[in-house]
């Protein structure tokens, strides 16, 4: 034990883990991309419209709401928690945004939609004080929060939503700078955003460790409640977002928009090779595991096929690529190589 | 208090929680110990799910004529949501029923799953109305335009459009839903008779316009090539969908949203290649049931049991017209952008059996500033027979599926 090893100011030098940690994440990233890719080419046999740009297009705009708000998920997902909420909160930032600034919006109208995603990440603190401060179990305490937020929105409306979309959010959707679609550039923003804020801050640092081990974080001075209730604002904050892009989408706001979402969430942070008991993950892989699920969606519908056979063959995918995308699955195929 | 420091935080909050769960549970179901006016008739509102327009429009008619006057003074209103799956609703319906209710309107959730209940109501004198949805149980009024053919004059509309020939999508409804069902084989029955026309994409849209608007999307990244769509609920989607993906459309058939309306008048969209036909399914059923039944409660009007069925709807793309005002007035069908969501279903109002319903109603359950309960025509027409959706064990008419809105013409 020399001195040094106990001079507090090496525990913020870096984490020479983060190299061992990389690699399989990466061969997930890179596995669920070109899985998603070779989908869209194989697609030509289903259809000789499919593999082109326009489904590649097609894919972009149809991911990049699973994308935001799989961003949140995986945050919560990290932190050892989920998040049941999601669908309500993207309703509920679609139906204030289309009922609190509308169509006609000028320059005041706009400066609420950052006071939308305001609401948003308050509510999603109720979620995160619950969870930590008065030990509900996070399954439960997203689902009652996710149970009012829906009824609030309901009885805000009285059922039928009013309004339609702003216009920049409708530019946002289907506007397009030098050819290529503003969604798309919106969209890398995003995620080069999101991947910086959880593999390359302290923040992000705090999450990992706290998903690790609560107890262990705890000890080490990691601000957990802090942590903790941060990472559901930010996934209430990702909820709004992806509403927000939806009522650019479809031009209005429904009380069940957020409905086909949050599974999906789920699904993409798992299939992107995210530990569901949390501490493990990366984002990037999520944005792969959400383009993997949409392009399979596109894939499957262009086949003739029942809708029965289309949900099992959803189903069975997304298992097969569970399997296959679990980071130590190829260090399980080495196993059975003896060298 | 930390979760990570094993605190009693849990054991409390679980008692607490319990314990107001319990006394939520308690009163909500219906209401609690209300002080009822005893004189007043009691009718519950059973609604399955809420949350897309036309649920809510329909229950905001019931709601708006249960507040117009006469009606305010004689009757108690009750509304209950029970969400999607059937034993929800039956126990909704057993509450009500032990709650003393003289009616129930209702839209019903299964065409089979609730006659058990139903029938045990009726024993007590409990007079249930179906609206839009129906039941196959015969104690039971149906008010439904079910039965009039929304899927096969729709689908002989868009027949007629493409010339007989064409790859076209069917965007359906919630699947193993027996509406759905009664729509598609009716259309199915025209589309087989013309061996030009191809259903390249068939996918359930679940009766909303943002999933129509995926569904179609994906279906148009496999077929870009498309003639028609075929569109039960939501196609306004659809139209949306065709947009996104560039300036050419194609006709569509769908249902009542505003939106829809509105494209199918709009210039641009119609050189563009828009046409197509606005029909289907009518909030403004809940209305015209509730009237029916405030009439048979106070013994204005003497009906058995029986299955009614309300108009389709038929609006073509050349005889939209948009109001000037908050109802349906000189033959206008449709509202002006700024005034109702494109979701809105615009038939909600009927001027000769609904003229006490404005906006005002509709999008709020208010009742209309000086209006009074009109009289409703003494004739219902009956619903013909329709095998699983209105009654069962029965035969349906052997010209079950026969086109009555446009010319049926031959193919080529």
């Amino acid at each position: 034990m020399t001195p040094a090893t106990l001079d507090p100011a090496l525990s913020a030098s870096k984490d020479e883990r983060r190299v061992t940690r990389v690699r399989p994440e990466l061969v997930t990233v890179l596995s669920t991309f070109a899985l998603s890719a070779l989908l869209i080419v194989a697609s030509r046999f289903v259809s000789p419209a499919l593999g082109s740009w326009g489904q590649a297009a097609t894919v972009v705009s149809l991911s990049s709401f699973l994308i935001v708000a799989a961003f949140g998920q995986g945050l919560v997902i990290l932190v050892g928690g989920l998040d049941l909420s999601v669908a309500s909160l993207i309703t509920l930032s679609a139906v204030l945004c289309t009922t609190w600034v509308g169509p006609e919006a000028g320059a005041a109208g706009i400066l609420l939609i950052p006071a939308i995603l305001v609401v948003c990440a308050l509510i999603g603190a109720v979620s995160g004080l619950g969870i930590t401060v008065l030990g509900i179990p996070p399954f439960i305490m997203t689902m009652a929060t996710g149970i009012i937020v829906a009824a609030g929105a309901l009885g805000y409306t009285s059922g039928t939503p009013r309004g339609s979309a702003p216009a920049p959010l409708l530019a946002l959707m289907k506007g397009e700078v030098a050819g290529i679609p503003l969604l798309l550039i919106f969209t890398a923003a995003f995620v080069i955003a999101a991947a910086v804020l959880q593999q390359a801050t302290g923040f992000g640092r705090r999450l990992y460790a706290v998903g690790a081990s609560a107890r262990a974080a705890f000890v080490a001075g990691v601000p957990v409640t802090r942590t903790v209730v941060a990472a559901y604002m930010l996934s209430a904050t990702a909820s709004g977002v992806a509403g927000l892009m939806l009522v650019g989408y479809s031009d209005g706001a429904t009380l069940r928009m957020g409905d086909s979402y949050l599974l999906p969430t789920i699904a993409a942070v798992v299939v992107g090779g995210s530990s569901i008991l949390g501490g493990s993950g990366s984002f990037v892989a999520t944005v792969g595991g959400a383009v993997l699920l949409t392009t399979l969606g596109t894939v499957i519908a262009a086949l003739g096929i029942g809708q029965g056979w289309r949900t099992v063959i959803e189903g069975s995918i997304i298992l097969i690529a569970l399997l296959l995308l679990r980071e130590n699955t190829f260090a399980r195929i080495r196993s059975w190589f003896p060298r | 208090m930390r979760t990570w420091k094993t605190g009693r935080a849990g054991a409390l909050t679980t008692t607490l929680t319990t314990a107001l769960m319990t006394a939520l549970v308690g009163t909500a179901a219906l209401g609690g110990p209300a002080a009822a006016d005893e004189k007043k008739i009691k009718v519950y509102l059973s609604l399955s799910y809420s949350g897309n327009a036309w649920q809510s429009e329909a229950a905001n008619v019931v709601k708006a004529l249960a507040a117009t006057p006469p009606y305010d003074k004689l009757v108690e209103l009750k509304e209950v949501i029970s969400g999607t799956d059937p034993q929800a609703q039956i126990s909704a319906y057993e509450s009500m029923i032990d709650a003393g209710a003289q009616g129930i309107i209702s839209f019903p959730v299964s065409a089979t799953a609730l006659n058990r209940v139903v029938k045990r109501g009726c024993s007590k004198g409990v007079k249930f109305f179906m609206y839009d949805a129906t039941i196959t149980e015969p104690c039971a009024y149906n008010v439904s335009y079910v039965t009039a053919g929304f899927g096969e004059n729709s689908a002989q509309a868009l027949v007629n459009a493409l010339g007989g020939k064409g790859k076209i999508f069917l965007s359906r409804g919630v699947p193993g839903n027996s509406v759905d069902k009664r729509h598609t084989d009716g259309a199915m029955s025209v589309f087989k008779k013309y061996p030009g026309i191809q259903i390249v994409s068939e996918y359930y849209s679940f009766w909303d316009d943002r999933t129509t608007q995926q569904e179609t999307g994906k279906a148009l990244a496999a077929h870009p090539d498309v003639d028609g769509i075929w569109a039960q609920a939501g196609e306004y989607g659809a139209i949306q969908a065709l947009k996104d993906k560039g300036s050419k459309l194609v006709p569509v058939t769908g249902e009542n949203s505003n939106g829809f309306r509105l494209a199918l008048m709009d210039p641009a969209a119609k050189q563009a290649g828009l046409t197509g036909v606005s029909a289907g399914s009518p909030p403004a059923t809940a209305g015209y049931a509730f009237k029916l039944m405030m009439e048979v409660l106070t013994a204005k009007r003497k009906l058995e049991p029986q299955n009614i069925e309300y108009p389709l709807p038929w609006v073509p793309a050349d005889q939209v017209k948009v109001c000037k005002g908050q109802k349906f007035e000189d033959g206008c069908n449709a509202f002006p952008p700024n005034v109702v969501p494109n979701s809105f279903v615009t038939e909600v109002f009927n001027p000769e059996l609904l003229p006490e319903l404005s906006l005002q109603s509709a999008l709020e359950g208010k009742p209309t500033p000086g209006a009074t309960i009109q009289p409703l025509p003494a004739e219902v027409k009956r619903a013909p027979n329709s095998p699983g959706i209105n009654c069962q064990p029965c035969k349906g008419p052997a010209d079950e599926y026969k086109v009555t809105k446009v010319e049926v013409k031959p193919a080529r």
